[in-house]
This record gives C-alpha cells, structure tokens and sequence, in this order.
C-alpha cells in the first residue's frame, strides 16, 4: 500500500525542471530581450545608451502603419495558404494510402523514405537550384516550353510576381509534405491494430476506416501537425529570403523577411524589428488558439473519463484538465 | 529513485553553469598571437608567405573565416568588436560592399588610424602612388587613414576583337575607345551601329550599372536623406532603351544566361562585359570555353577605357584601436597596402607569384607596383592589361559610396528592371524605390 | 460485386502507384543535380546549371576541396558531436517534459503548456541578436555546448510529445506500473519510453536534420576551425563572391548530405514498419 500518501503531483515539477532551466540559461535573455527592446530607440551598432520611448507603442505604429510591412503581411498569408493547403491534402491522402492495411502498398518502405528526402537537403541549395531551373533567358524551364511549343519567346520567370509567390509556395509545400506525413504517420502507428481489424472483419471500406476510426484517434496529432505548420508558414523565411531577396518589386517579401531586413540590411532598426516580431507573435497566437478551440475535445462524456481517471491515479484534486 | 533524478538535474546544472566557465577559461591565450578576421582566404595566405618571408616573426596567427554570403560575417565581425578580449580581431578585412560601415559608419569606432600603428602614411602613400579611391573609402570621417587596399579595381571594357574588326574595321583598344565613348551619348551610339550588324553591345542591362554607380557625382545618401543622383536615375531610361530597342540579350549578371554571353552562346553575340582585372581574371577566362587562343572565345578579347570611370569590389584592410599588438599589426598592414618594393605583397599578387610563378596577374592599388610589372595575357591577345587599368584607377572614385549601397542598389535595381519591362510608369518605380527604401531603413527622400 | 470492388481496388493501387513515383522522382530530382554537379567543372555549372549527366572534375573538385580549409574528418566530427548530442537530448528530455504533462495533474500544469507554446510561437530573427550576444557576452564561443544544450528544451517537440502521449497513452498501464512498486522515474524511462519510439524515431530525424543543416548560429558563434561544422566549411567555400567554385561547393554539399542519410535509413525502420509498434489505447 506504497501508493497511499503519495502526491504525484510533485512529478509533474520535477520532471519539467530540465525544461525549465534550459529555457532559463538560454532562451529567457533572448526572449526578453526580443519582448523589451520593441518600446525603446534601440537602434544601430554596439549602442548601451539605450532609452524606453516617450509613446512605448511608437514603433508598432511605425510598423503597422508601414506600406512594406503591409506588403509583407499579405504576400505571406497567400504563399501559406497557396502551400498549406495542398500540403495537408496530400500528406493526408498519402497518411490513408500507406496505413490502410489492404492497399498494401509494395515497397511503401521505399516511398516513405524518398518522399521526406526534400527536407533533409538545406534551404539554399533548394532555393539556388529553383533560381535556375527557372532561368532566363536559358534556362531548363524556358527549354522545356519551347520545345513543347508552349511558348515562342523565353519567358522571365525572375519578373513575374505569380510565378515567384507560385514557385516559393511549391518550395515550401515539397519540402513540408513528406515531414507532415512522417508525421501523421507515427500517429496512426500509435493507434491499436486490433482496431483495424475489428473494422475489417466488420467489412468496413477503407474511406470508412480512416474517417471513423484513423481520423478520430488522430485528432490530438492532427492538431500539432495544423499548429505547427501554421507557425512554420507564417514564419517561412529561408525560401522567400534566397530565392528572389523578396523581389520581383516585393512580391515574395515575407514577413520574417522584413523583420530581417529590418535588423540587417543596413540600419540595425532593432526596435522595429522586435516590435514588428511582437506583432506576428500576436497575429500567430491568436489563430493558433482558434485551433485549438476548433480541435477541442468535442465529447465532453470522453473529457469527463480522461479526467476521472487522471484524479483517480493521481488522487490529487487541484487538477485541471483541457485540450 | 529520487536520488538519481536529482543527481541528474544537478549534473546537467553543473554542466549548464560550470562549462561557460571552462570555456572562458580556455580561451585566454598567449600574448603572441594576432588574430586575423576575413571573410575569404586570401589574407591568410597571404601571411603565410609573410611568415616565409620574416623568420624572426614568432606571433601565432589565428585566423577566422567567416564567409559573406549567408550573412554571417559581419554580425559575429560586430559582436568580436564589441566584446573585445583575447579573441577580438586585431586584423579584420571589409569588402567594398560593406567597408565603408567600417570605416566610416556605424563601426568606424574600432578602426584604428594607420598612423596610430607606427605607419608613416603620408611618404609611403606618395611613394607607393596609390590609387586615390582606395584612400578616400578608407578615410574615417575625422581625416585619418584606417584602411587600404590591395587589390585595384577599376574598371574598364572588355570587349570582343572579332565584333570590334567587323563593325569598325579594327581592334586596336585606342580607336575602340573613341567608338564607345566618352559618355553614354557615344555608347549608345556604338551600340546602334552595333546592332545593326546583329551585334549586342553588352549582355545585360546590369553591366552598365556597375559604371553608372561608380560615375555619378553623389551617392545614395546626402545629409542623411535618400538622393536620386541624375546619372543614377537616368539607368532607369537607358535600362528600358537597352531593352526596348534589343541592344543586349537581356539576362541578369551571375546568371547561367550572362555567363553563356561569355563564350559566345547566347542569342546574339555580345560585344562587350564592364569589369576590373578579376573579372577577367576569375569569370571571363573560364567561361570563355577554351584555355588557349583559338579556343571560344579566349584570346579574341582587349581592353579599353569605358565611357565613365568606375571601379567594382576590392578588400580593405583595418586594425583594431584595442589591438595590444599595434607595432606587428603595423608592419604586417604596410607589407600588404603600401610596401611598393619587389618582396612587398602587392609585387607577388600583381605578378601572380605568391604562390610560386604562374598564377593570376591582377591589378593592385600601387601605381610604383604596376609599373615595374608585366599584365600582358593571352586571353587578351596578348595585351598589357595594366596599361589600361592603372589609369581605369585613376578615374575612379569612393566619394558616392555609402554603407547602405547595397541594400539600396538591390530595391533600385529591382525598381529598375520591373520600369524597363513595361511592368510599371517612370514615376510608380521611382515612388516605390524611394518608400522601399524609407519603410526598410529609415531614410527619407530628399 | 466483388469482381467489380476488386478491378476498382485495383485501378485505385495503379493511381496510387502512379502518384507515388511522380512524388519520389522529384524527390530524387535535387539530389540528382547535386551529384552530378559534384563532378562538373565551375565553368560547366554557370553555363549551365542544371545536368543530367557526370562530368570528369570530381577529382579537381575534391583537390579544391580540401585546398579550402574543408577538412571533412573534423567537419564531420563536430557535426555528428552536435547533431547527436542535441538530437538526444531534445529527444530525451521532450518525452520527459510531455509526460510530465500529460500523465500528471499538477496546478501550473495549463500554464506551463500555455507557456511552452508561447516560445514556440515568437519569430526567431530577433532572438537570435539576444541569443548570440548573450553568448559573446559569456565567451562562450568556440564551444559546441551553446549548439546542443538549448535543445534540451524544445518546445515542438515537446507538443508533438504530448500530443502523441494524449492520443495513445493510457493511464492505466502507468497504474499497474505503480502497484507493482515501480518508480515513477523507472516507469518513465522502462515503459513509457517504448510505447514512444515512432514518436520518438519520426523527431529524432527531425531534430538530427536541423541540427545537422544548421547554419547561421555556428557560424556566428564558432570561429576557429577546429571547431566548424560541415555546413561552415560548404558556406565557407562559397564565400569569395567574385571567384566562388561551384564544383567544390556541391561536392561540399554532397558530402554533408551523406551521412543525413545514413542516419535516416537507419531510423526510418521505425517509421516505415508496416505493424503499430507500442499501441496500447483502444
């Protein structure tokens, strides 16, 4: 009767303390730093006179207010969600394909391999190999449309702003699938095969299995995968940064890339950069949190159990329990 | 149970905490050594042979390299400065992109005055006849000279012979001169009777810009405000013109389609690129698709003076104000920018033996070097390249430079090129440059 | 009925074979190029970039290779030193903090959740200047520990973590572990840690490629050469912007990707096993 007493609450403590004094020694400075310089004039090099503003929300109006930020924030809702959408779609299909146990697809080992194998290699040889695949006015692309016929002239690709936000968002979406499938995956393999079979001595389709059975065991994974594919798109930087620097006449300018050229590009601006940072912590988190109010735990009977049994274990009382 | 897990967290405390400690620890070096920061190898080999050629200097040299190119050397360049101690640069090279930030920008602080390193600037200047711009770039704002050269990079044109035989009847670089300039009027002119045979005179609308930046009479910014230079605005006009009347092949520089111009494979062939020596010397000959004349087009190229002034690249070297080591730093800066003597640097790089015999001839900022050195090449047919780049040095010039140039010459440029594809008005590029400018750095237009 | 279920299964599997080697094929594709351009002469890429077919300059690349300060042995070295040691660290210590999450009611646990997801959330262009000046201001550079000990905590990983624990741990097995007089301590690490391992497998790979490809904090913090990584060594080949080699640079790239495949194929057996692996939620 060791279990009698025993307040387990306490591990809950103990084992975030790595956690939490990792993030002491190395994030906190930066993240403060990142949160308090956004209100004072910090700018330029190697400054340590540095002064909170008379109007502390000076530079988020400066930022909010600025045609480039503008620009920016735009450019980077289209190219996600011209990337997000289809990266789910497929990543999903593919999830149903090679888990769907009477496809049995041959030599999916292989495909599952190969198919992530765009996000081991580094953004900027992705990005230089795209700059000139779509040359102008030779260029593998123009080629292949003259010789089809598609095209008399060679096309420049480097000035079209659809073209560049097209190209940027494929980037992205095939560098991302194959990871988002990993992904989703590895959650499906948590999920118990006597499942599966049930469902299929039950003569279920396989459409039926993965809405009714895969889909609803996945939820909690599926939200991870939309959250952090949210912020990883809002946040896309590498791509739009090497491809074009941003261009044509800012048609690839992210927002990640502004807040970069704000700091680097000549002059040091790091209070707009860190208020511009602050804003799109906001814009993120607000709709991370929809989200998560959209992926809530809809069954409050199946809340209420998790819940019960969490206190019955634990037999601790002060607990809260939330998706 | 309780006791691991505490052990655990104690040691990843210990670990945490004590390393930075040890580290620090490591660091503290001897006095002998001099640190060298640059962005490429070319410096530090550089002292190799200086070490060859002193065997008493008994300082260790600790170079960093950090590379430009993903944006990484000057940050952890600005943090060493800032941070001083034992690891703090006393040698550190700046790229003509970015030099003047340090020599007379947000950085100039660090730099210190080559006199202040036992340097006896004045006499050597005037001995060693250093090319003008050099100085002036590595000028800090109070007068003192912080920084020099190596290299020279003025600029000239290089051009093909064949083209030049077959519209003009010659090839001889002081006629061609007179054909293409002085000025644009005559250059645009050249490039008519050019086209008219089917010729195209450049392969781009960015070869000119090189000239047209490093001609026009003021920079970028004037009393901290964002100044569109007459000549500057007027590469919107002979952008569009170039294009508009098919005087080029319309590629963009460093791009598969400019280096194809080079050897002829283009859709038109191209009279001529604008470049200083390295240009030659690093792009032209390799992708001029042979090694020897008769070869694409190797061998069938001159140079001449170009209708403006210019210059493009080079690397300045500075020292730090903090440097313990003033008097070493000293000598080995005078040996590189200003020793004019057969064992100074300038000698070997100028005759391609640093190295040992054979390697690239190149350009270099001392006038006295060139003259006693030999820049005939065969990609050239044989032509003294120096005889028209030491003068190409003379013409230009470093007071239209600004530490933001190439932040603003990238907005610009792209302004430029949406203008001259019919994608904007005259007036919408230059509203657009002038608010990409302000919205990203803070500068207003004049 | 059945004929007719089996001929649409059957064109079903065609089109699902057919899309799968289009996918893998343009997967292939950079890789392709890559290698190609390892041995192709500098002036062969810039007049055309893009090739199907080997050139002959592999071993003039290599030469310019190792000439250049890319010192593969040590590049490698500190590399896998770095990427294994933040690899399991984030691993370790992200399973941790998850299933302290998720297996435990504690008061501050929300907030810590809600908190955890936060740093998750702030753009990293601006931290990093706080990052890196921090570490400047410590004299901590030069030392591969500011690379891997950060990783400890990772906030991705440790969503990920929780969410898969959410979704597949069922409380009742940490119950009987407890009645049969295991530590919680032991639990974790005997139990919970093998129903984890595709979870664990699928961000190991994640973690280990990031690392492994990571650029731009190496080469502000570590600026002596024994200490650079392969990815600083590639970027150092390319930093002379007028005379780059670009042969030596994708033979660079080249040899930085291998051993991220090796590690990969080696991993991957968790991720691509046909059967659930540690299943215990109905």
């Amino acid at each position: 009767m060791r279990r009698k007493g025993i307040n387990y609450a306490k591990y809950g403590y103990i084992f975030s303390i790595p956690f939490v004094v990792t993030f002491l020694i190395f994030s906190l400075y930066p993240i403060l730093y990142t949160t308090v310089i956004g209100f004072t004039d910090l700018r330029g090099l190697g400054r340590t006179d540095i002064n909170f503003l008379d109007n502390p929300f000076q530079n988020f109006q400066i930022i909010l207010t600025n045609a480039t930020f503008q620009k920016a924030l735009s450019n980077t809702a289209l190219i996600w969600i011209m990337n997000f959408i289809p990266q789910m779609l497929v990543a999903f299909l593919l999830t149903a394909w090679f888990t769907n146990r009477r496809f049995k697809v041959r030599g999916q080992g292989v495909f599952k391999v190969l198919i992530y194998m765009p996000n081991i290699i580094t953004a900027a040889t992705i990005a230089l190999l795209f700059y000139s695949l779509f040359g102008y006015p030779k260029g593998p692309v123009n080629d292949v449309l003259m010789a089809f016929g598609l095209t008399d002239e060679p096309m420049n690709f480097h000035l079209q702003k659809w073209t560049a936000r097209t190209v940027v968002a494929f980037i992205q979406f095939w560098m991302w699938y194959g990871h988002t499938m990993i992904v989703l995956i590895a959650g499906v393999l948590g999920i118990s095969p006597t499942l599966f079979e049930a469902a299929e001595i039950d003569g279920a389709s396989a459409p039926q299995i993965f809405f009714r059975i895969t889909l609803p065991r996945l939820k909690t994974i599926v939200l991870y995968t939309l959250v952090t594919s949210m912020i990883g798109g809002l946040q896309m930087f590498d791509i739009p940064k090497l491809f074009l620097l941003g261009g044509p006449d800012s048609a690839t300018l992210t927002t990640s890339v502004f807040i970069y050229n704000q700091a680097f590009s000549g002059s040091y601006l790091y209070n707009r950069a860190a208020a511009a940072s602050m804003i799109m912590f906001v814009i993120i988190s607000i709709l991370s949190a929809l989200l998560f109010f959209i992926l809530r735990d809809r069954d409050p009977g199946r809340a209420r159990r998790r819940e019960r049994e969490l206190r019955r274990i634990a037999r601790t009382l002060d607990g809260e329990v939330s998706v | 149970m309780k006791r691991k897990l505490g052990l655990m967290v104690c040691v990843l405390l210990i670990l945490s905490m004590g390393l930075p400690v040890f580290a620090a620890g490591k660091q503290e070096s001897s006095p002998k050594v001099i640190n060298v920061w640059s962005f490429t190898d070319e410096v530090p080999k550089m002292l190799e042979k200086y070490k060859e050629l002193h065997p008493d200097f008994d300082y260790q040299i600790k170079s960093t390299i950090i590379a430009t190119t993903d944006g990484a050397y000057q940050p952890a360049l600005d943090q060493a400065l800032v941070s001083g101690g034992a690891d703090a640069p006393d040698i550190y090279c700046a790229e003509s992109a970015f030099v003047l930030k340090y020599t007379q920008g947000d950085a100039a602080q660090f730099a210190a005055p080559y006199k202040s390193l036992g340097i006896s600037v004045d006499s050597l200047l005037k001995k060693a006849d250093i090319a003008q711009y050099t100085v002036d770039i590595g000028t800090n704002k109070s007068g003192e000279l912080v920084g020099l050269g190596y290299q020279a990079t003025g600029g000239a044109l290089i051009y093909r012979r064949s083209i030049a035989k077959a519209v003009w009847g010659t090839d001889d670089p002081a006629v061609i001169k007179t054909k293409v300039g002085p000025g644009w009027e005559k250059f645009f002119q050249a490039a008519a009777e050019l086209k008219a045979k089917g010729y195209g005179i450049l392969s781009g609308d960015g070869d000119i810009w090189h000239a047209i930046e490093g001609a026009s009479e003021k920079g970028w910014i004037v009393d901290g405000k964002l100044y569109l230079d007459p000549d500057r605005e007027a590469f919107l006009d002979m952008a569009k013109m170039l294009r508009d009347k098919g005087y080029h092949n319309d590629t963009r520089d460093w791009t598969d389609a400019w280096f194809a111009d080079m050897k002829d494979a283009g859709a038109k062939p191209i009279f001529g690129f604008f470049g200083p020596a390295w240009l030659i010397n690093y792009v032209m000959a390799g992708n001029s698709g042979g090694s020897a004349p008769g070869e694409g087009t190797f061998g069938d190229w001159a140079v001449c003076e170009p209708p403006v002034g210019f210059f493009w690249g080079g690397t300045w070297v500075l020292a730090n104000k903090d440097s313990k080591v003033k008097d070493v730093v000293g000598d080995i800066i005078e040996w590189i920018t200003l020793d004019s003597s057969e064992t100074g640097l300038q000698y070997y790089w100028a005759n391609g033996t640093l190295n040992g015999p054979g390697g690239t001839k190149d350009t270099v900022a001392s006038g006295t070097v060139m003259e006693k050195s030999d820049g005939s090449l065969a990609f050239l047919g044989g032509q003294d390249m120096f005889d028209v780049f030491v003068p190409a040095g003379q013409f230009a010039t470093g007071r239209n430079k600004h530490q933001y140039d190439e932040t603003i010459n990238i907005y610009w440029r792209d302004q430029v090129r949406e203008y001259a594809q019919g994608n904007k008005t005259r007036a919408a590029a230059i509203a657009e440059f002038k608010q990409q400018v302000k919205d990203n750095l803070a500068i207003e237009a004049h | 009925m059945k004929m007719g279920m089996l001929a649409s299964r059957n064109s079903t599997k065609a089109v699902i074979y057919i899309v799968c080697i289009f996918l893998a094929l343009i997967s292939i594709f950079p890789f392709w190029i890559m290698f190609m351009n390892a041995t192709r002469s500098t002036f062969e890429i810039q007049q055309n970039s893009v090739a199907f077919w080997p050139s002959t300059f592999l071993s003039s690349n290599w030469k310019i290779l190792v000439g250049k300060s890319f010192n593969p042995l040590t590049g490698f070295m500190n590399s896998m030193l770095v990427s294994t040691g933040a690899t399991l660290g984030a691993v370790y210590f992200s399973s941790l903090t998850a299933y302290a999450l998720v297996a435990y009611s504690w008061k501050l646990r929300q907030p810590f959740f809600t908190f955890i997801m936060a740093i998750l959330m702030i753009p990293a262009q601006v931290s990093s200047i706080g990052f890196y000046q921090f570490m400047y201001s410590i004299h901590w550079t030069n030392s591969l520990w500011p690379l891997i000990l950060p990783a400890i905590a990772t906030p991705a990983m440790v969503f990920f973590m929780r969410q898969y624990l959410m979704a597949t741990l069922s409380l009742e097995i940490v119950d009987s572990a407890r009645i049969d007089g295991a530590g919680e301590f032991y639990t974790f690490n005997r139990i919970i840690l093998p129903i984890m391992k595709p979870a664990i497998a699928t961000q190991a790979i994640f973690s280990f490629v990031f690392s492994w490809n990571n650029l731009f904090l190496p080469l502000i913090l570590l600026t002596n050469n024994k200490k650079y990584t392969m990815p600083i060594m590639v970027s150092l080949l390319r930093g002379d912007i007028y005379k780059t080699e670009y042969g030596s640079v994708y033979l660079g790239l080249a040899l930085t990707v291998l051993p991220l495949f090796v590690i990969y194929f080696l991993l991957s057996k968790y991720i691509i096993a046909g059967v659930a692996l540690g299943a215990l939620k109905e």
